[in-house]
């Protein structure tokens, strides 16, 4: 398919370009969600989630 | 401008001047020298560079589409409910806790709500009123779940106070403020509220558990 094809008619091009703003939004979200966890990683909430909630179990069990 | 100012300008520069046949109407009367854009120019097929101009144009409004869709969601999510008054929406209620006969009052969205654990007595004297009779006519049936438990927002429908239990002349709840006097199914009977106690929207998650909300 040649990508002219797009541009021959206003109607196409508008509904390519608001097809593509949805799918484009989409993976944009997973790839940004994915870098930023990569980054982060070893500090959020669901990599520290079970030391904390260990720790606080275990506290209380200490002053009960 | 004097072009004789321009030309003398101009002369001291090497410019050619190809464009010149173009034009032989203007070149007739002046001999502005024209500058040459031809290394400037590229070489590619008109086709190719309109479909990358439109596909340019293109991404940039998908980039602009997207970006709007993001802003116009993030302003609706803005809206709803968020986490903590969800998290007070609903409230769950041990019945068990409850003998026969006796009222509750849980706070269910800064509301009290009322639960009363009737007895069979109760249930056959909120089923023997003529609804004809009343203000807001309702059945007993249509304001219960289960009979042998009343559960309504203990607000007066005059105006907001919050009725007494196990008082007033028909032996159900009544509103001190103004003396509205409610029955054992939260009809109003007597004084000068309008319409019967408001029955939330509630459920019964299993024998033991009332869930209002």
């Amino acid at each position: 398919m040649q990508i002219s094809s797009l541009f021959k008619r206003n109607s196409v091009y508008v509904a390519t370009i608001l097809v593509g703003a949805f799918s484009f939004q989409a993976f944009f979200d997973v790839g940004v969600n994915r870098w930023y966890e990569y980054h982060n990683r070893g500090k959020l909430w669901k990599d520290v989630k079970g030391k904390f909630l260990e720790g606080g179990d275990e506290d209380e069990d200490d002053d009960e | 401008m004097s072009s004789v100012a321009f030309r003398t300008l101009r002369s001291g520069l090497s410019f050619k001047s190809p464009a010149r046949a173009l034009s032989s109407a203007s070149t007739a009367l002046s001999n502005y020298q024209h500058p040459d854009f031809s290394g400037y120019l590229n070489k590619r097929p008109e086709e190719k560079n309109r479909n990358f101009t439109y596909f340019m144009v293109g991404s940039m409004g998908l980039l602009g589409a997207a970006g709007a869709k993001s802003t116009v969601e993030a302003f609706l999510s803005s809206m709803s409910a968020s986490a903590d008054v969800l998290a007070m929406a609903k409230v769950e209620v041990k019945l068990g806790a409850i003998p026969e006969g006796k009222n509750i009052i849980v706070k269910w969205q800064g509301k009290p709500v009322f639960i009363r654990h009737r007895t069979p007595d109760e249930i056959e004297e909120a089923n023997q009123v003529d609804i004809t009779s009343l203000r807001d006519p309702q059945n007993d049936s249509d304001r219960v779940v289960k009979p042998e438990w009343l559960v309504m927002l203990g607000i007066c429908t005059h105006l907001g106070c919050v009725p007494i239990g196990e008082a007033g002349d028909f032996g159900g709840w009544f509103c001190p403020c103004h003396g509205s006097h409610y029955d054992i199914s939260g009809r109003i009977r007597k004084g000068p509220a309008p319409l019967n106690l408001e029955v939330p929207q509630y459920d019964f998650t299993d024998d033991e558990t009332l869930l209002v909300g």
